[in-house]
């Protein structure tokens, strides 16, 4: 394979399991909200219905506001899942099948999830009104907070195998998942995943306090690009959580890539729940909660995982 | 074209994007849009293909009819369910508009008519107002920016965010904005005139009430019959715990939690004798998750004198025994003893209200051929009612002490908390 073709290769099959799981997540969401709502599950919405609100959205005209930036609004709809997609690739499906399996695979999926702060600003910013700037605002107040403690038991995941490398994290997971050994590592990063793809209470730009808040003034392909975005970086943090926390691929009988997927189903299935039952948070609490609670326990986590290292 | 049209196959068949602008009489609309799948009501007209009106246009209400319809993308199409109301104003304005009749289906008519605008069997409507600026800037000022300088200056014919100081004496910038009479997290009809310093109100005042002088016009309900004579206790305890679960809707709606918020609107829709243990469930499932009890904890306590002559629930949620059916012989062999809470907050408010609809039904269930008696007042689901007016009114003109300071998201838990109802008030 020449190198162009291994790169069309890697963004192809980046792109159609971002779609897949983004997908996925959408039915799952159908399914939980009719499940929560006491209604018959309405398989077929449920199933086709992320399909109709995509054709929805690509008929729809796409909205103008008065003096908008346009360039920061294009750029954020398309990095949101330009970022969804750099956290995957560190993610390995199988021994040694990763994308990108680089040596500090960890510090990558870091870095593209704290940029989302970058594109939803933006989202907001590039507006030019008022509900999707304060929306915009409360990410910024919401995102150091949710930050640290994220990657803090990221870190100390990364610890058992004394390697920032995705696979080497899942390897050091063949006797003892991260779970259990680290009890308080899995809860605190889906409260923060749920921070990073601002969904269910911690979705604090996009509110119904503000009419949808960066979402307020967008319509079309915007935000169809926007609310899969979302979805792609929902998918991410599964994968992720699934990778150093639940063994990964590792699994008796079935092939790798199935564990995966299944256990990143279930971390989803998890992430989704949460949307439908907790209230969105009151800013000023959750991120007194998150300096008094949350930051202090994944310092703990990540002293006790070293002691246990040492 | 092939692709569009596979597209627009393909869209039809999932719900209508819908944005709801219920005028005067129009507030049992909601309920209908909500519940049924072929609709998806959306927060914002940008998501929007269909807006539909509902109930009577006051004149307060035609200029942000007229603001959103524009603000929708294409393809879009207005639809009217003007219900009893006068038809002439709206369709002077909306040439294009689509009325409903009364006896219509008026979720299949809007499902129909999103059909057609997807698959161009109907054109989209153009825009109302004028395509120029509302107010006019070009070429003018030094630098053809509207005006003068930036910071403090007028640029695009418009005051920009400019700094003040604020409640602590900071300069921070400002915003002045008017949020109503459709802003979906607000009551109905209600219009602020907002001064914002990050997402704190500094000001807030409430503007001309756009239902002012519907009320006499609006068809009445079981509580407002009470006050002309004895109605059924289990028809007036019905319609209580109607009445909050729909409230509790709404507030759900607004704290993120859409399906339960479903879940609630359904019991009210669905409510008869024995649904005491449902509605005594989902309290439950919101007391347990903490989430909504977190968020709204400590959030907009009234000053307790306000609270007091709010009375109703809110009176109630602040420690106050005050219930008009306490004086009711009715409800007095009925052994009526009214729920009350002690914190004063909005998280008093909906466990109050859950609980009256608990109790309402309840009561209902209890209350057998027993009538309400023949008194001055009527304890509805917002408040004391009488011949000339309702306790809870004074809360409209509290507002701005009441929002002062709060937080934008406080702010809109507050008045969620309040259950103002502009329909009813002068």
């Amino acid at each position: 394979m020449t190198p162009w073709t291994e790169a069309g290769a890697a963004v192809g099959l980046v792109a159609t399991a971002l779609v897949l799981g983004a997908s996925a997540t959408r039915v799952l969401d159908g399914v939980i909200s009719d499940l929560t709502a006491r209604r018959p599950v309405a398989w077929r919405r449920a199933l086709v219905g992320p399909l109709q609100d995509a054709a929805l959205c690509v008929l729809q005209q796409g909205a103008v506001t008065e003096r908008p930036d346009r360039e920061g609004w294009t750029l954020a709809s398309a990095l949101l899942p330009a970022l969804a997609a750099l956290s995957v690739v560190v993610i390995p499906i199988a021994p040694g099948a990763a994308i990108a399996d680089v040596p500090a695979g960890l510090v990558l999926f870091g870095a593209a999830t704290a940029l989302v702060v970058i594109a939803v600003f933006l989202h907001g910013w590039s507006a030019n009104s008022v509900f999707p700037l304060i929306g915009a605002y409360r990410f910024i107040a919401l995102a150091l907070s949710i930050e640290i403690p994220f990657f803090l038991v990221l870190i100390a995941a990364a610890l058992p195998a004394e390697s920032l490398a995705v696979g080497d994290v899942v390897r050091a997971q063949a006797s003892v998942w991260n779970v259990v050994r680290q009890p308080l590592g899995l809860p605190i990063y889906l409260i923060g995943g749920l921070g990073v793809a601002f969904w269910g209470p911690l979705a604090v730009s996009d509110a119904e306090d503000l009419a949808g808040g960066t979402l307020a003034e967008v319509s079309g392909l915007g935000r169809l690009f926007w609310t899969w975005g979302q979805a792609c970086m929902l998918v991410a943090v599964a994968a992720m959580g699934a990778s150093a926390f639940l063994g990964g691929w590792m699994g008796p009988l079935l092939p790798g890539p199935v564990w995966l997927a299944m256990k990143t189903f279930l971390l989803l299935a998890i992430l989704v729940s949460m949307g439908h039952l907790f209230a969105r948070v009151r800013l000023e609490r959750f991120v007194t909660f998150a300096w008094t609670v949350l930051i202090p326990l994944s310092l703990v986590d990540v002293f006790l995982s070293g002691l246990l290292v040492l | 074209v092939g692709l569009r049209r596979i597209l627009a196959q393909l869209a039809s068949g999932g719900p209508a994007p819908v944005f709801p602008l219920l005028g005067a009489g129009a507030a049992s609309l909601e309920r209908v849009l909500r519940l049924d799948s072929r609709l998806r009501v959306v927060d914002s007209p940008r998501a929007a293909n269909i807006l539909f009106v509902g109930g009577e246009v006051t004149a307060g209400l035609l200029r942000p009819v007229v603001a959103m319809h524009d603000m929708m993308s294409h393809p879009r199409a207005t639809v009217w369910a003007p219900l009893e109301a006068p038809t002439r104003r709206l369709q002077k304005v909306f040439p294009d508009v689509t009325l409903l009749n009364p006896e219509d289906d008026v979720v299949a008519e809007v499902a129909r008519i999103h059909g057609e605008l997807l698959s161009d069997r109907r054109k989209s409507e153009r825009g109302v107002l004028p395509e120029r600026d509302a107010a006019p800037w070009r070429d003018v000022g030094p630098y053809g920016q509207g005006g003068t300088g930036m910071t403090g200056g007028v640029p695009y014919g418009r005051p920009m965010a400019t700094r003040a100081p604020d409640r602590d004496g900071l300069e921070l910038d400002k915003l002045d904005l008017r949020v109503g009479p459709f802003f979906p997290p607000l009551p109905r009809g209600l219009v602020l005139d907002v001064q914002l310093q990050g997402d704190v109100i500094q000001k807030a005042l409430v503007s001309t009430n756009p239902f002012r002088r519907v009320r006499s016009r609006l068809p009445g309900d079981v509580f407002r019959a009470a006050l002309a004579g004895p109605v059924p206790i289990e028809e007036i305890e019905l319609a209580r715990a109607r009445h909050h679960l729909k409230w509790l809707a709404g507030m759900l709606r607004v704290h993120g939690l859409a399906a339960l918020s479903f879940r609630a609107l359904a019991l009210s829709r669905d409510l008869s004798l024995r649904s005491a243990s449902a509605v005594r469930e989902l309290g439950q499932l919101l007391e347990r998750t903490r989430g909504l009890g977190w968020a709204t904890a400590g959030v907009g306590v009234l000053p307790h004198a306000t609270a007091g002559a709010a009375t109703g629930p809110v009176a109630r949620a602040a420690g106050y025994e005050v219930d008009a059916r306490l004086q009711d012989p009715g409800y007095r062999e009925l052994e009526f003893t009214p729920v009350v809470q002690h914190e004063g907050d909005a998280r008093a408010r909906w466990r109050q209200r859950i609980a009256e609809a608990v109790q309402g039904v309840e009561l209902a269930a209890r209350a057998g051929d027993r009538h309400t008696g023949s008194l001055d007042q009527v304890e509805g689901p917002r408040g004391v009612l009488g011949p000339f007016g309702s306790s809870w009114e004074t809360l409209v003109g509290e507002l701005p002490t009441i929002l002062e300071g709060q937080e934008w998201g406080d702010a809109i838990t507050t008045l969620v908390s309040l259950d103002l109802d502009m329909e009813g008030s002068p």
